[in-house]
């Protein structure tokens, strides 16, 4: 009844989709969860190389009844894909160019493989890559093998246990066993490495976007927010566990002292937030003055979580797309101005609003359904006001 | 004081307590009459919510603010402790350690909230655990009576004590001459900002 007549797509479009590397829209019917061809190499060591995994022979199937517009979509996303492919298949990837090419998102099916090398966790160069990998996955579970022997700091394990416990609990994934028990060594790991921060609330969450990413490349295009990761063999949970946890480190690197004592990193970045909003929407920023509230009450976990309880985290990978791509300052330096833009995107309402209303409706935003377009729009504000006023800063500063 | 007799009194009011004791629960039980354990995440900072209650026939508006237990936020949360009024102090009821750290969160009142003073309830929490309880209600009592402090025992997933608890807590501040007086609050904020901006009296008003 609901079955719809599928055809294969022109001999040249699916040529075209060879060349794209990435499975776009296929379909398997395998049920066992095995990894992903196009990253399986990638991910888990095997002898292929990665170029060679890249030429995976992609299926695509398109309804009968699809639109002009739907398949015109389609050859673009083919297109994107295909750049994507050509960047990450020469023996040095040009991080540049992939940096300009991810910051307007990156396909789902190549973030596995494209995230590790924007973070720097994956070298540039192909030949080096699956054993520097391979070296940093034994680096992270001999880490966890020292961190656990002889008993770990219950205080620190109890902390990041109760958290795991309630880390998206609307989310399937993140209430599966395989999932929390990860969640809690990639924090723990982090945390006693890290004792001047150790683990601050926030960072649970800011561990998913990876974990779900790095995961997804081998859910066989289930629904990884539903995907129960316990089907998987033992050296893939342990390969996605690793990835996350050195990118996370990554990412927590560049916000240095977010989490060390007073919170140092995020006081100064509402303090800019403040000052960027007095120039960006001065009305605004009078309006907030004059009803007594402060940016702290509100912008604090905008910056403690990146906004990630703002939105749901599909949203919230797709930004991390742009993030990674604006180098090491995309969290500390652009959040800033996605945040500003994030704010001023309020200010009719919030002018109507007295102290508590102001407040109230800031603590829980219209966005949890925010599509994809929306947080795309937003980024390209935030581009905006960076562009504007990132080198007026500079001139301040002189 | 009050020249328009519709100015309703605002006190500001705090919940604060260990990580995981369940202050978030309480909050969102008695602001929204609403529970769901599945949809509760760690409180990261401060939330804020408003509400208008009634107690011994007069209105009043409670500005609450709900903190993060976790330590590294306390340089932040205790910064509105600034002029509170009152504080539930949030232990769990099956969690031993959170009840032990009581005393610490009564010193961290007494030192960061002004010179005036602060009322305080006792709130022993997750009362519905049943069997799991291993603090008494003696031993709570005891230990709130030590600190003048009231005290109650509530379960937010059912509800019971949870509206008493803030009328408790409501009464506490009728109650301390230092904190009310003819029927109106004598110092009131809701910001942490300087307690000079509060004279204006009008600027918190409404809705």
């Amino acid at each position: 009844m609901g079955a719809r007549d599928k055809r294969r797509l022109p001999v040249q479009q699916e040529m075209q989709m060879l060349a794209a590397a990435a499975p776009l829209i296929s379909r398997s019917s395998s049920s066992t969860p095995t990894p992903r061809s196009a990253f399986a190499s990638y991910l888990v060591d095997t002898d292929d190389d990665w170029a060679a995994a890249l030429e995976d022979t992609p299926r695509c199937q398109i309804d009968v009844d699809a639109t002009a517009a739907e398949i015109g979509a389609l050859t673009a996303q083919i297109g994107r894909a295909d750049r994507f492919s050509r960047l990450l298949k020469a023996p040095t990837v040009d991080l540049q160019a992939l940096r300009a090419l991810a910051w307007s998102g990156v396909p789902p099916e190549l973030r596995p493989v494209v995230w590790p090398v924007l973070l720097g966790h994956a070298p540039t160069e192909t030949a080096k890559r699956t054993s520097t990998l391979a070296a940093r996955r034994q680096e992270y579970y001999a880490g966890i093998a020292q961190a656990l022997r002889g008993g770990c700091d219950s205080a620190v394990w109890h902390q990041i246990h109760i958290d795991v416990l309630r880390t998206h609990p609307t989310i399937a994934l993140y209430q599966k066993e395989t999932t929390k028990r990860a969640l809690e060594r990639i924090l723990y790991l982090w945390a006693i490495r890290h004792p001047e921060s150790g683990y601050v609330q926030g960072i649970n969450d800011l561990a998913t976007p990876f974990f779900q990413v790095f995961l997804s490349a081998y859910t066989n295009d289930a629904d990884v927010q539903h995907f129960d990761p316990a089907g998987l063999p033992k050296g893939i949970i342990d390969v996605v566990e690793a990835d996350t946890f050195w990118c996370l480190s990554s990412l927590l690197a560049t916000l240095s002292d977010h989490y060390i004592h007073g919170q140092p990193g995020i006081q100064r970045q509402i303090t800019s937030l403040r000052d960027l909003t007095r120039r960006i929407d001065t009305r605004l920023a009078s309006h907030l003055e004059h009803q007594g509230v402060e940016f702290i009450q509100f912008s604090f976990r905008w910056m403690n979580c990146l906004l990630m309880r703002e939105f749901n985290v599909r949203s919230t990978i797709r930004m991390w797309d742009t993030y990674l791509s604006e180098g090491s300052t995309g969290f500390s330096q652009f959040h800033l101005y996605v945040c500003a833009a994030f704010l001023v995107k309020w200010s009719k309402k919030l002018l109507q609003m007295d102290f508590q209303s102001i407040l109230m409706f800031l603590q829980s935003l219209p966005t949890k359904s925010w599509t994809e377009k929306d947080i795309e729009l937003l980024l390209s504000e935030a581009f905006m006001w960076q562009s504007l006023y990132a080198d007026d800063k500079l001139m301040k500063c002189r | 004081m009050r020249a328009d007799t519709h100015d309703i009194p605002t006190l500001k009011v705090l919940l604060v307590g260990n990580s995981n004791v369940g202050k978030t629960a309480i909050f969102e039980r008695f602001v929204d009459d609403f529970y769901d354990p599945e949809t509760t995440t760690a409180t990261i900072g401060v939330d804020f919510r408003s509400k208008i209650v009634e107690v011994r026939d007069t209105k009043v508006k409670l500005n609450i603010w709900d903190t993060a237990g976790q330590e590294r936020f306390r340089s932040l949360t205790s910064s509105y402790f600034r002029n509170a009024l009152g504080a539930l102090i949030v232990f769990d009821l099956s969690v031993y350690e959170t009840f032990e750290q009581l005393p610490l969160w009564f010193r961290e009142l007494r030192t960061y909230s002004s010179d005036q003073q602060v009322a305080t309830v006792v709130v022993g929490a997750k009362l519905d655990k049943v069997g799991s309880r291993v603090v008494n209600r003696s031993e709570g009592m005891a230990m709130a009576d030590k600190n003048g402090a009231g005290y109650i025992e509530v379960s937010a997933k059912t509800g019971v004590g949870v509206v008493e608890a803030f009328e408790m807590l409501i009464g506490r501040i009728m109650d301390t001459p230092a904190l009310w007086k003819d029927g109106d609050v004598l110092a009131r904020t809701d910001s942490v900002v300087a307690v000079d901006q509060v004279e204006e009296g009008t600027r918190y008003c409404g809705c």
